[in-house]
């Protein structure tokens, strides 16, 4: 017997703890969590959709709309000479940062659930919520 | 459980998307069927300005048999600005219920060819100084032919690359008018017509122009003493029909701002109580909600 305790599996079957390494954990997942890709889709299919063919623009593309023109405002005031396509790359890259924002903030509230879960041990194992459900 | 929540994501994005295509401005057809489907016997003629030379372009001229206003419509006065030239194009065939149309579709022929903003003599809209000759041909030419018909209203249809007040030296999203335009009135019309609740930066403004510039129509407002538009859309964002679209629209309520056209937009003429007199109706604020 070694006395080593069992060291928690890294990836997406392992839940972080909530330490230093948690959170880095979390950071890391965040970076392709499932709300980070949704959130990104979100920022940018609408809005691109829109700026290909202005009929398409659909009150889903407003977050995106209102990113690209507040970057293009500030963009303009700083340096004029920029014509306005150039804004894509950091419009690409704010919606990205925005999206991982969220993605952090969904993975940590999966962990914290889960810790609750955990720590719930009046419950017997296996006992899901839909069963709970069904029992109600 | 997933599945239930993918689902009413879904439903949700659908819902949304199906909410802003219902809830879209429709643009105001009745005002543009009413533009062109006025009195038939309207009588059009057609001139040429600057015959003979590079800037030989045409004047249309479309007579109602009802007394009413001259109003004069520019394009190209930018050759790199479609939307105004293809407008200006269309307007040429507009049926006028009283008072006379005059159109330049092509004002700076050079320029349009070339698809570029100035023709031979650099940019037409900075040759008109007010209380002087105009500086340049192409510009005594047009100025001649505003004179000879002494217009009541002139309207020049324009595009920026950016927005008004938002975009640094861009003007797009805006009607310059003089002091005794509608100017406000038809700028919230316009958002009303065309402009989606969800694309706010792009909300019509009005801007009241002083009247000693070089441009066309502030050269018109101070010395012809007529009701003077430039009207400027924008290239960020909309594409050629969108740009082309508010430009017809634009030319629509002032035509019927001032007694061209029998179609109450509640602006104007066209707003006017059984008084006869002209009236200005501001609706509140922008009024697309």
């Amino acid at each position: 017997m070694s006395g080593d305790s069992p060291r928690p599996e890294s990836g997406r079957g392992s839940e972080p703890s909530t330490g230093h390494a948690g959170r880095l954990e979390i950071g890391r997942r965040a970076l392709t969590s499932p709300a980070t890709v949704a959130t990104t889709i979100l920022l940018i299919v609408p809005f691109a959709l829109g700026w290909l063919r202005t009929a398409l623009f659909s009150p889903l593309a407003l977050p995106g709309y209102v990113i690209y023109s507040i970057g293009t405002a500030i963009g303009n005031a700083i340096e004029p000479r920029f014509e306005f396509w150039v804004y894509w790359v950091p419009f690409l890259g704010a919606c990205y940062g925005i999206a991982v924002s969220v993605g952090t903030a969904y993975e940590w509230v999966r962990v914290r659930r889960a810790a609750g879960d955990n720590t719930g041990s009046d419950r017997s194992p296996g006992e899901s919520s839909e069963s709970r459900q069904l029992d109600n | 459980m997933r599945r239930r929540s993918a689902l009413a994501a879904v439903t949700t994005l659908a819902g949304t998307a199906i909410a802003g295509v219902v809830s879209r401005p429709g643009g105001n057809d009745p005002l543009l069927a009413a533009a062109r489907e006025g009195r038939d016997d309207i009588v059009t003629e057609t001139t040429r300005l600057l015959p003979d030379t590079v800037h030989e372009t045409t004047l249309y001229e479309l007579t109602a048999p009802e007394p009413g206003p001259t109003v004069i419509v520019f394009g190209g006065v930018h050759g790199d600005e479609r939307n105004g030239i293809e407008a200006a194009h269309d307007v040429t065939e507009w049926a006028p219920d009283a008072g006379r149309l005059v159109v330049v579709p092509e004002t700076d022929r050079v320029a349009v060819e070339n698809d570029e903003r100035g023709g031979v003599d650099g940019d037409l809209n900075r040759h008109f100084p007010a209380n002087q000759d105009p500086t340049s041909d192409l510009a005594r030419g047009i100025w001649n032919a505003v004179e000879r018909y002494d217009p009541d209203v002139v309207l020049d249809l324009h595009r920026s690359l950016g927005i008004y007040g938002f975009h640094q030296e861009y003007v797009g999203q805006t009607l310059f008018h003089s002091t005794d335009a509608h100017g406000r009135a038809i700028a919230n019309a316009l958002t009303a017509d065309a402009v989606p609740w969800y694309l706010p930066f792009h909300r019509f403004t009005s801007q009241e122009s002083t009247a000693g510039g070089p441009l066309l129509f502030q050269k018109a407002a101070a010395e012809l003493d007529a009701t003077s538009y430039l009207f400027e859309t924008t290239a960020f964002l909309l594409d050629h029909a969108t740009m082309t679209e508010q430009s017809r629209l634009a030319t629509a309520h002032v035509l019927a701002a001032h007694g061209g056209l029998e179609y109450d937009t509640g602006i104007g003429v066209a707003g006017a109580p059984e008084s006869g007199q002209e009236s200005e109706t501001e609706p509140d604020g922008g009024t697309n909600a």
